[in-house]
């Protein structure tokens, strides 16, 4: 299995292609398979060296008892440029994988080439949001309530609160809740909920909403036909210096699942632009030279 | 380390059906700390009856090519994961592909 050290705890990562470095940044209680079942991974690496790692606590990764902030992972994401020896990196980051890579992109913009921000809601932002829009919520919900777990609206932002509810669960129950809502992966949650994951990841951790306006690299917010967080999506656009907003059609929150097609071709196209446009702002530098 | 004594074995012979099968069953049965103790057949599947997640796969097929000493396109097969509803796969899936693609060379 491919492992790195980076800030240290040991990395699980995947690596394909060659080329300029692309990022790919997985959301919480995720894990770097959604690159591969969404074929974004296979596709890009056609013209780019592209690196999937699962996030601390997530996946293989080593799972430390704190440090889950936007921060801390956006270090992270910094320290594993460096054990790659990339200068810098487009990073796609899916959920709060998008939160991560603003800010990356906010702490050392040097090294963020542009962002894709797949669907994220950023905690600094989260007065804007309202999870009655959110019908993926409200399904999930529903189906913990029939196996014995509230949730509340009011929470839904809350993965320490979920995990709570979740761990105290007797074994029918669990066994139950689990069927219900169809997570393989409950055992990795469980380990996930014994750290300050939840607590760290409703927080700002330093990325206020004026922070995040600050963000200058080329940006493209992509956001589901149907997510919950679009409100987020007219202040990335209203806000930002070089934001493009796009729909990906019939998707909520998990466009890389639920239209992969469109998704993997919009961060293709808007790769390829940031490519060609950093090819011509080459030559226009090289003719100044001349 | 040791030496594995069945190594050059996997790496130069034709790998059976069944063969497959038990050398699937066989890394399955202690596989991360996950040890599964039902009898693992074609008809078992990944994640509805192993318990297993997505990135159990793709770790399982980076065991896998270690094992064999040679790679398998398993991209391909987590990207035709990806566009089931279920996102499943039965062992008897897996095992038809790993034959499918055994004559890939060794790096």
């Amino acid at each position: 299995m491919p492992f790195v050290h980076a800030n240290g705890l040991k990395f699980h990562y995947q690596q394909a292609g060659a080329g300029p470095d692309v990022m790919l940044v997985h959301g919480l209680t995720g894990d770097l398979s959604i690159w591969l079942l969404c074929q974004a991974m296979q596709t890009l690496s056609a013209s780019w060296r592209v690196t999937a790692f699962d996030l601390r606590g997530h996946g293989y990764s080593e799972v430390p008892p704190r440090g889950y902030t936007s921060a801390d992972l956006a270090g992270d994401l910094l320290g594993l440029l460096d054990v790659f020896g990339a200068e810098n990196a487009h990073v796609i980051g899916h959920s709060f994988g998008g939160v991560v890579a603003v800010h990356a992109a906010v702490l050392a913009p040097e090294r963020i080439s542009s962002v894709v921000l797949s669907d994220p809601y950023f905690p600094a932002l989260r007065h804007l949001e309202n999870a009655s829009r959110w019908g993926h919520w409200e399904a999930f919900r529903q189906e913990a309530l029939e196996a014995g777990v509230e949730l509340s609206d009011e929470h839904w932002y809350d993965l320490s609160h979920f995990f709570d509810q979740v761990q105290h669960l007797d074994g029918e129950r669990m066994l139950k809740f689990r069927q219900a809502v169809g997570l393989p992966g409950l055992n990795r949650l469980m380990r996930l909920s014994t750290t300050t994951c939840g607590v760290d990841t409703r927080v700002e951790g330093g990325l206020s909403s004026e922070l995040i306006a600050t963000m200058k690299r080329p940006a493209l917010a992509l956001y589901g036909e149907f997510s919950p967080f679009l409100a987020t999506s007219e202040f990335l656009e209203e806000n930002l210096e070089n934001c493009e907003v796009a729909i990906v059609p019939g998707a909520k929150h998990r466009a890389p699942e639920e239209n992969s097609e469109s998704f993997v071709r919009l961060i293709e196209g808007f790769l390829a632009r940031q490519s060609a446009q950093g090819t011509e702002s080459l030559i226009s530098h090289q003719n100044t030279l001349c | 380390m040791g030496v594995d004594p069945g190594r050059k074995d996997r790496m130069m012979s034709e790998l059976t059906r069944d063969r497959i099968l038990d050398d699937v069953a066989g890394i399955l049965a202690d596989f991360h700390g996950r040890e599964y103790l039902g009898t693992i057949s074609l008809e078992t599947r990944f994640f509805a009856d192993l318990g297993l997640a997505s990135i159990d796969a793709v770790v399982l097929g980076e065991t896998l090519q270690n094992y064999y000493q040679r790679p398998f396109p398993f991209a391909d097969l987590m990207a035709r994961m990806g566009q089931r509803t279920d996102r499943d796969l039965t062992m008897g899936e897996l095992v038809e592909f790993l034959h499918a693609h055994q004559d890939i060379p060794a790096n």
